[in-house]
């Protein structure tokens, strides 16, 4: 390991647990070197700089030992989004960059410094951060969520189904308590075939958005949107080269009756390390 | 399809990546997080309550910025 170059040598030397500057918040790792100082652009505009091994580093700012706490929500949505915008800085300029999570921070051990510690652990992790790196280079993150017009979707079903049909006239011909139970079979056979009709399309979507993606990963349907029933939520890593298919999937899922759907990104991919 | 979004809805999904993804360091080399998660939980709560959020300067700027961004992809 040895002792750090120029301007890391003085802060290090005096380090003590629980010193103001003694901690390393990590943004993400970058196939970068000495070169990548992003300046002031942290969270509290801190200034960010590589702790380098070998052609990868981590970007950091140097901050007290102990995490990012507050009850104030527009306090937490700048620290989180100066996270973002670190990563997403190093993202753009090197197009490969593992994002480590919000609060990740390193601090003093028993007889290293934090910056020591760190350094260890990128040479102890390199193969496989290296690996990374390869893998996710150039690739970008999508979130994407299709809704479906659910509404719409059951009414031309009673248009059109025969069965539903059938039931509707019985219950013209019946005495009141019996049209009762008729009505309520007619409900559910209405929602029994928009669960199997929507569950077959959930299952064509995921289908097509995968033959655009390097890797995938199925989100949580999430309820209560306004823009009708979310029938799937995805996180997609893609290729530059993928992009045009998936945009010409999204356009025509898009242009389907009945479907809306949310794009997110291009982002750093935060759910592919 | 764009009269559908709700302003903040890019915003929550990005900083729901931010909190809960990313990699984590396995090691006792981090700082304990035991309690911290909660500063999401709060957060994404609040998202999800107010269409406001985006009063915030540096809320508004970067949700503009995403949504050009998104707009141009």
């Amino acid at each position: 390991m040895g002792p750090n170059n120029d301007g890391q040598v003085q802060s290090d030397a005096f380090f003590l647990k629980g010193d103001e500057q003694s901690g390393r918040y990590v943004y993400c790792i970058a196939a970068a070197g000495e070169e990548a100082n992003l300046g002031t652009i942290g969270i509290e505009g801190h200034r960010v700089y590589p702790v380098v091994h070998l052609d990868l580093c981590a970007l950091v700012h140097d901050c007290p030992p102990q995490p990012y706490q507050s009850a104030e929500t527009d306090v937490i949505a700048a620290w989180v989004l100066a996270h973002h915008r670190v990563v997403d800085t190093a993202w753009k300029r090197w197009r490969s960059v593992i994002p480590l999570t919000f609060n990740t921070i390193i601090v003093v051990g028993e007889v290293r410094s934090a910056e020591e510690n760190l350094k260890a652990w990128l040479e102890a992790e390199y193969d496989s951060l290296r690996g990374k790196t390869q893998i996710l280079a150039g690739k970008a993150e999508y979130g994407i969520k299709v809704f479906r017009d659910v509404v719409a979707l059951a009414k031309s079903i009673t248009e059109t189904s025969l069965e539903v049909k059938r039931l509707e006239e019985e219950i013209g011909s019946k005495p009141r308590g019996l049209a009762y139970m008729y009505r309520q079979k007619l409900e559910s056979t209405v929602s029994n075939e928009v669960q199997r009709r929507t569950g077959n399309e959930i299952k064509e979507l995921y289908d097509e958005l995968c033959s655009c993606a390097a890797d995938i990963r199925l989100e949580k349907v999430k309820r209560g949107e306004d823009a009708g029933q979310m029938l799937l939520n995805l996180s997609l890593l893609v290729s530059p080269e993928k992009y045009p298919e998936l945009e010409a999937r999204l356009d025509r899922i898009r242009n389907r009756d009945g479907y809306s759907l949310r794009l997110t990104g291009p982002l750093p991919p935060y759910s592919f390390c | 399809m764009q009269s559908t979004v709700r302003p903040n809805a890019t915003l929550v999904d990005l900083l729901d990546r931010v909190l809960d993804r990313g990699l984590v360091i396995n090691a006792d080399i981090i700082i304990s997080l035991a309690g911290v998660p909660l500063i999401g939980i709060n957060l994404r709560a609040a998202l999800a309550g107010m269409d406001t959020m985006v009063k915030y300067g540096v809320m508004r700027e970067w949700d503009e910025a995403i949504r050009a961004r998104e707009q141009e992809g």
